[in-house]
């Protein structure tokens, strides 16, 4: 994850904190339940489950991020950043309106619905520093802007349908078209959240 | 329509390489860099995976994520919820490596075609990180009063939740 300084310090705060929850926790349970005996193995063996599994996603992710970095490149994203913009001209208003940062929210929406995260993230960043016009508070478009990044309509899980196969699943596919129809109907849902509450509370900014 | 599913992985391939084939010849030096970068990003995500399974995989092998599933199996009972997707529902908003180890630790436990784990990939699938990616995204350009960002991230996760159950008991099938 390209991230950088205070975004990057605060995210790993998380995941530290994620991580200890859970091992006291589990420490504290196991010990009430007599149950110590069962956690040497299961540690060991989540270690090399990390591995097994970072194995296992290493192909797709060479692979999905070679396809994405080519579709970029040969202008795909492009076009599909163009296919989406009268879409997005509805959930952005004063973006499209003024044309500040548009360009940057297509390119993110975009690289969310094909799953690359890791490229949106950026993207993201550098919508929201155009949109940004100095000053602590959000203005709708990037708070629209973070509420649609945090559910993305999702046109292939890649990942996802990796760690199907590796863990035996004996249609791994089988979940792709109620993914397309629960993620697309949140990302709605998403928009018309963010663009109905603004209007119910009189703007503050 | 189960075709469908099975047609987008090979057809995405089929649009790169058309497109590879129509553009100049940089597109594969494109599609090079891109799949190292994929390959760093897993190395880099191997460490906090690592923490993040070991820490689940005590959670389930101590009991405590049966447990916490038995605590709240009236109320998900009540949301038309099974309970054992429990772990993964408290660690997906937070944390992409978290929700990740708790999601296989989810499908190793109760078998990779039950109706749990068909939820379970459907809720991964479907959801985000709301949390990382709401004060990510904020954080980067020091915004401090986001607003209903985080009331509406999680009116759209808890959504999420519900319709995929809903969704869920259309399609699954044993």
């Amino acid at each position: 994850m390209r991230l950088r300084g205070h975004a990057a310090g605060k995210a790993f705060f998380m995941l530290g904190k994620c991580f200890s929850v859970i091992t006291i926790l589990s420490f504290i349970y196991a010990a009430f339940t007599n149950n110590i005996g069962a956690l040497s193995g299961a540690i060991l063996d989540g270690a090399e489950k990390a591995v097994a599994l970072s194995y296992s996603l290493l192909g797709v992710m060479c692979l999905w991020g070679g396809i994405m970095s080519l579709m970029t490149a040969a202008g795909m994203i492009r076009r599909l950043s163009r296919a989406l913009r009268p879409a997005l001209r509805l959930a952005f208003p004063y973006a499209f309106s003024s044309g500040v940062g548009a360009d940057e929210i297509t390119a993110c929406v975009s690289a969310n619905m094909l799953g690359v995260g890791n490229a949106a993230t950026p993207l993201a960043i550098s919508a929201m520093k155009k949109l940004q016009s100095g000053g602590e508070d959000a203005f709708d478009d990037m708070v629209t802007l973070a509420v649609l990044g945090a559910s993305p309509p999702n046109i292939f899980p890649s990942t996802l349908i990796a760690l199907r196969r590796a863990a035996g699943c004996a249609d791994p596919y089988a979940v792709i078209i109620p993914i397309w129809i629960v993620s697309a109907s949140c990302a709605v849902l998403a928009v018309t959240i963010c663009r109905i509450v603004p209007r119910l509370f009189r703007r503050r900014v | 329509m189960s075709a469908v599913p099975e047609y987008v992985l090979p057809s995405i391939l089929f649009i790169a390489a058309l497109a590879a084939l129509r553009s100049d010849a940089s597109a594969f030096d494109a599609f090079l860099d891109g799949a190292g970068e994929g390959l760093r990003t897993t190395a880099k995500l191997l460490p906090s995976l690592c923490a993040l399974i070991v820490a689940t995989s005590m959670m389930f092998a101590s009991g405590l994520a049966d447990a916490l599933a038995e605590l709240l199996s009236g109320a998900f009972a009540a949301l038309g919820l099974p309970s054992a997707i429990t772990p993964l529902l408290i660690t997906r908003p937070i944390s992409g490596s978290a929700s990740t180890a708790a999601y296989t630790e989810l499908i190793s436990h109760s078998g990779p075609d039950s109706f749990v784990s068909f939820l379970a990939s459907v809720i991964m699938g479907s959801s985000d990180t709301v949390v990382y990616v709401v004060s990510v995204y904020f954080s980067s350009v020091g915004i401090k009063r986001t607003r209903h960002a985080m009331p509406a991230a999680f009116a759209v996760m808890i959504f999420c939740i519900l319709f995929s159950a809903f969704i869920c008991r259309i399609f699954y099938k044993v």
